[in-house]
Formats: structure tokens, C-alpha cells, sequence
């Protein structure tokens, strides 16, 4: 069976001593990632590989943390950016997570507009929640309409974080967000429910891509954020495999820890056993074995 | 005549009353803003380090980072303090006859002021109202109706009572004991209908200001609330003890699922539990399930086997035994169990008539337990 590919890109000075995102850089780390996700000598000829012209595509973020450990802007728009570039209509992404507040306290400007760039939640009027439950194993939950109406593609687009419960939120814990009841799901560190929330049709049938922010990642006493344990990494992790994405991001939260003389999630028992449940589902790998890492730096 | 005067009599009042699912009125009034939440610190919670919390407030005690929310989506810490998100937001507010409770020992044919927040503590598959219990603070429209107005409210339209109902009670402990304490200053009672599903010490200190409590016993087995209730079976049962050594009325509902929790033996076993713990003259209510929510492939509760469990429990000597969601059921009348007279009959949730004399058979005098005034 061949190994998942995930590609982690560094960016040396992505991050001014301020704290503040260099836009430009950003963009070339998507560039390349893509680059070397694909095999493609162009991010746009990537793109293409990924996305069909004219596919209504979402982009999942996660402001639960605010603004200063959420999916920042200038990594959502430039991704969007990079989509409309390479010719995805703008109209047809959307930007989005849970509750407009969110967005708003994360640092978004939120737009409905029919013809540009979305940038919205659910909670806005005419969006909302489905009004049946969709139940699949374990999972008993309203889907958002944005997840389960409007896009047709769905990217990941989310923050590393070492969770308390979970161990790892990622990639596929994300999605969560595109629930009504994620405080339903939180129990035995959210496993089964992350797993099987992602093997549901609404996600696993539109999902296509999992990046990581690691730009910032919060290595301990996640999820809320915690100046002491935040480190400033610079990395996007890209991955076709979900699984592999939030894997190789567990992994990163390990070194961190470990190089901060924390113990390992494993020694703290919370472990992020969700990952194995979805390998068992056979949505992705697990195992460093599994695995082909390919790393760059920009 | 009773909506049109419970309309008239809060029209007045400046507040906007809506319903939500599972409740009894049409949605006729405007919401407030649904984002509107309240934001007064929760009781019953320990602050650890770097801002999290740890509820006490039910048997799961939910340990939570900032910004994190509770099992029951209606608590949520925020930069190290907990705070309720529900306090005086009502998603319910109806008259409801108490016999809707069910309650059939506790002023019988009485109105009880019914209210409601958005949450629930488990997340019951069968849940008949899961629109308002399964979600979140935010996501079903509410309005303001703080506890003085509740009382008000409850005294104004007639009532006898005051209900905590349609979710789960324990998620909106804070509102639901400031709204007693005002019903009490103005004489009223107040019932709680829960899945019991709360802490010893929150508990005990509800029960000092209510007067009823009916607690939902989902099954008797530890492994059915843990597959289709989300819960633990030992916190209810402590819960019911605790009620029953109280000075607090009692009751007990028990919905039937087919295959699911009518098997003979636990029901047995559960009368035999009940008749040692709590006594024989608690009243037990086994009641109709309707398919609903997660569990939509079994059909409704056989009649045959609802009165077939009723028949065990009267075969275990259990003095008040009931059938519920079957109007005209004759098991719905309060019989004396000394010589079987009629002492309560009703149809639905009517009371078609009473022949109780100061708490006693009008036959026999045989005293029937409850509060009856």
C-alpha cells in the first residue's frame, strides 16, 4: 500500500518579531506546498488537480480561540486568493466557521455578497442549520447548511492546537464546527466522535484537503490560548490524508513538548486515539511507517 | 379560554413569550435576538490554573478550557470563570395541566406555569423534545423572563405551580432556584420533572425551595444509559433516594421502548429496588413511547405491553402504578389500594373527578399519599 504524502513547509520570517504575518510569504508557502503535494511545477496546475472548475468550495476554519489562536486571515485569504488566481470564480468560495462572532473576534470582515469572496457562519440569516438529523454511528447532529448545501468541495484550513480532551485538534476535528452539537462529542477524548463525525457523507464525500496552521502552535493547555505555551513555528502541514495531516500535527506538538521538557500527551493520558479509530475506518494512516513526510523550507 | 387569558395577561407585561418544540402553544410571537445570552456566573464549579474550570454541577463534571462549553451547551468558561448562558432566557413559557408532567399525587387538576431553557446534561437517542434540549444556548430563540417575572407570570395567569420542564431542569439550576424562591414569595409551589441526572449537593439545596419532583428512570440497567442516554444509571438512582428521604413529593415515569427496556426482569428488579429504597407509595408511571428523534425504527409502545409491565409492578406491591400517553386508559385513575375504589379519574390529562377526602379514600379513608392542596 503506498505511504500517505504529507508536505510541511517552513517559512523562515513568516512571523515579525511583532507577531505580525508576512502576506507575501505566506502565499509562496501555499505555493509550495502545493507544488510538492501534487508533483505539479505550478500551484495552479495543482489546484487544478485538486478542484474542478467552478466547484463551490469551502474553506474550514477554526476561530473558536480568537484572534490570537485561530485560523488567521492572512492565511484563509490567501488560500482563497490563490483559488480565485488560478481560476476558481470567487463567488464560489466561502470562507467559514460556526458564529459570525467568531469570525469577527478572530479578525475577519465578514461578506455575503452574491458575486465576491464569502466570508460568513451559520449563523447568518438564510444559512443556518439543516432541520432533520443526520445519524451516522455514534454521531446524531444538524449539519450546517454551508457544509451540507452550499459547498461541493471542502478544505480544512485548521489550527494546531494540543486540545485537553481530544489531545490534538486538527484537520478533522475541525469539522466539528460544521455541527450544531460539538459539546455532545467531547467524551472518552472525542473518540469515537471525531472519526466517525468525519466518516459521515456531509464531510467525507467534500472533503479534499487538510492544511494545517501551525504558524502558531499551542503545545500545551489548548485549547484556549496561553502566551507561555504558544510557539511561534512558521509551518503549514499539507496532505490529501486526513489522517496523516492531523498525525504529522501530533507529532509536531510532541517534539514541541518534548524540546520544553513537558511530558509526552501519551504520559498525560490523552492521547489523540481518534487517529487510530480513523485509520481503523480506513479514512487515513496513522503510523510514521505510513507515512512519507516530505519537508521544505522558503 | 385559557391561552386567550394567558396572551392578555403577558401582553402587558412587556415581555415576548415564545415556544419551543415540544411545547404546547403556536409560535405566535417574535423572538428576541437569539445571540442575547445572559452571562451570570454559574454555582456549583471549582476554578483550577490557567483558566480552567471543573462543573459540579452534574455526575459527568465536565473540565473545561476558556472559551470551552459544557455537555450541556448552556455553561460555558470564559477567561476562568463559569458562566450560565440561560439565566431568565426561556425558550418555553406555557400553562400546561400538571397531569401533563406527569404529575397525578400533586394538586391534581391544577395549572402549572411551565418553563423551559435550551440544554440537556444527556442526550437520550428516544428524546421527545430534543429541538429545545439538544442545543445549543444560541441556537433556539428565547426571550427574557427573569424570575420575578415568572412568579408573576405564574400568579397572574392562575397557576398553582411553577414547572421546570420540557429540557433538562439541572442545565438552568441557577434560574430555575431564584425562579422558586420568587414563586414561593408569592405562595406559590413548584415541580421539577428531571432525568435526575445532578449532583448530590446542587440537589440538595433545590430541594430546600421546590415541592415536586418527578425524575425520568430511563431503564434499569447501567448499559442502556450508556448507549441510548449518554448518562449513568447510579447518580439517578442516588438522586431518587435523596428525593424520597426528602420532604419533597416523588414520582417516578418510566418510558417503555420497545425491545430497548421493556424486558420483565429489570422491570421487576426496578419494583423490587423501588419497594426497598424508596417504598411502595411512590407513584410509577409507565409511559408510551413515540418513535422520535435517533430512534425512529421501533414502533410505538404496545399497549398490551405497557399494562403487562403494569401488572408486574402491581404484582410487586407497588401501590401507584400508572399508564401514561394512552388517554382513556383506565390505569390512568389513582385507585386506594386498600379497597380499590376510584379516587381520582381522569382521561387524558383531565381530571374527570375526585373522591379524595383530606388526602383519604372517600370510600375507605385509607390514606392516598400526595399533596393534594
Amino acid at each position: 500500500m503506498n505511504r500517505s504524502k504529507v508536505v510541511v513547509i517552513k517559512g523562515k520570517g513568516v512571523i515579525d518579531p511583532a507577531g505580525d504575518m508576512a502576506r507575501t510569504k505566506i502565499v509562496q508557502m501555499l505555493s509550495l506546498g502545493f507544488r510538492n503535494l501534487t508533483g505539479a511545477r505550478e500551484a495552479g496546475e495543482g489546484l487544478a488537480s485538486l478542484f474542478a472548475r467552478g466547484e463551490r468550495i469551502g474553506i474550514k476554519i477554526n476561530t473558536i480561540g480568537g484572534r490570537k489562536i485561530s485560523t488567521r486571515p492572512e492565511l484563509s485569504l490567501s488560500l482563497a486568493g490563490l483559488l480565485i488566481k488560478n481560476g476558481q470564480p470567487d463567488k464560489n468560495i466561502v470562507i467559514w466557521d460556526r458564529t459570525n462572532r467568531e469570525l469577527r473576534d478572530a479578525g475577519y470582515s465578514l461578506s455575503d455578497s452574491p458575486t465576491a469572496l464569502k466570508v460568513f457562519a451559520t449563523d447568518t440569516s438564510g444559512a443556518g442549520y439543516e432541520t432533520e438529523v443526520f445519524s451516522h454511528r455514534n454521531i446524531g447532529s444538524l449539519f450546517s447548511t454551508i457544509q451540507s448545501n452550499f459547498v461541493t468541495a471542502s478544505i480544512s484550513l485548521a489550527i494546531l492546537k494540543d486540545h485537553g480532551l481530544a489531545g490534538v485538534t486538527a484537520g478533522m476535528k475541525n469539522y466539528f464546527g460544521a455541527i450544531h452539537n460539538p459539546n455532545k462529542y467531547h467524551d472518552s477524548h472525542c473518540d469515537p466522535f471525531i472519526a466517525e463525525l468525519f466518516e459521515s457523507g456531509p464531510i467525507k464525500d467534500k472533503h479534499r484537503l487538510s492544511i494545517l496552521d501551525a504558524l502558531v502552535v499551542q503545545y500545551h493547555r489548548g485549547p484556549s490560548f496561553h502566551t507561555q505555551w504558544a510557539e511561534r513555528s512558521g509551518t503549514l502541514i499539507f496532505s490529501l490524508d486526513p489522517v496523516a495531516a492531523d498525525a504529522v500535527g501530533w507529532r509536531l506538538i510532541e517534539e514541541l513538548r518534548s524540546k520544553k521538557g513537558l511530558p509526552s500527551l501519551k504520559e498525560e493520558d490523552r492521547e489523540p486515539v481518534y487517529l487510530s479509530t480513523a485509520e481503523k475506518l480506513g479514512l487515513g494512516r496513522v503510523g510514521a511507517d505510513s507515512i512519507e513526510v516530505i519537508e521544505d523550507e522558503i | 379560554m385559557k391561552r386567550r387569558r394567558f396572551c392578555e395577561t403577558l401582553a402587558g407585561t412587556g415581555f415576548l413569550l415564545g415556544t419551543g418544540a415540544g411545547a404546547t402553544l403556536n409560535r405566535v410571537w417574535a423572538f428576541q435576538n437569539t445571540a442575547n445570552l445572559s452571562h451570570v456566573e454559574a454555582r456549583y464549579y471549582k476554578k483550577h490554573p490557567d483558566r480552567e474550570i471543573e462543573c459540579l454541577l452534574c455526575p459527568r463534571l465536565c473540565k473545561l478550557g476558556d472559551k470551552e462549553r459544557g455537555y450541556c451547551g448552556v455553561r460555558q468558561n470564559d477567561g476562568g470563570t463559569y458562566y450560565t448562558l440561560v439565566y431568565g432566557k426561556a425558550c418555553s413559557a406555557n400553562i400546561d395541566p400538571i397531569e401533563k408532567k406527569p404529575f397525578f399525587h400533586f394538586l391534581p387538576g391544577t395549572d402549572a406555569f411551565s418553563i423551559a431553557t435550551a440544554g440537556c446534561n444527556v442526550n437520550c437517542k428516544f428524546c421527545q423534545n430534543w429541538q429545545i434540549s439538544q442545543v445549543r444556548a444560541e441556537q433556539v430563540p428565547h426571550f427574557d423572563l427573569p424570575p420575578v417575572e415568572v412568579a408573576a407570570a405564574a400568579e397572574r395567569t392562575g397557576c398553582r405551580s411553577v414547572a421546570y420542564t420540557y429540557t433538562e431542569p439541572t442545565v438552568f439550576f441557577e434560574y430555575m432556584y431564584d425562579s422558586a424562591v420568587e414563586a414561593r414569595r408569592k405562595g406559590l409551589k413548584n415541580c421539577v420533572v428531571t432525568a435526575g441526572h445532578i449532583q448530590p449537593e446542587p440537589l440538595q439545596d433545590l430541594l430546600k425551595v421546590v415541592d415536586a419532583v418527578k425524575i425520568d428512570l430511563k431503564a434499569f440497567r447501567q448499559d442502556f444509559y450508556k448507549e441510548y442516554v449518554r448518562g449513568e444509571l447510579q447518580p439517578v438512582l442516588e438522586s431518587i433516594r435523596m428525593v424520597s428521604r426528602s420532604k419533597v413529593w416523588l414520582e417516578i415515569v418510566y418510558l417503555v421502548i420497545p425491545t430497548l427496556n421493556d424486558a420483565e426482569q429489570d422491570i421487576r428488579s426496578m419494583c423490587r429496588w423501588m419497594a426497598k429504597e424508596i417504598g411502595r407509595d411512590i407513584p410509577l408511571h409507565f409511559t408510551r413511547f413515540q418513535p422520535m428523534y435517533l430512534v425512529k425504527n421501533l414502533p410505538p409502545t404496545p399497549i398490551s405491553t405497557l399494562e403487562s409491565l403494569r401488572d408486574i409492578a402491581i404484582q410487586e406491591e407497588m401501590h401507584y402504578v400508572y399508564v401514561g400517553n394512552v388517554p382513556g386508559h383506565s390505569a390512568e385513575n389513582t385507585y386506594c389500594p386498600r379497597c380499590r375504589s376510584t379516587v381520582i379519574e381522569r382521561f387524558g390529562m383531565q381530571v374527570k373527578a375526585v373522591a379524595l377526602n383530606k388526602g383519604a379514600c372517600g370510600s375507605c379513608q385509607y390514606p392516598i399519599p400526595g399533596i393534594w392542596a
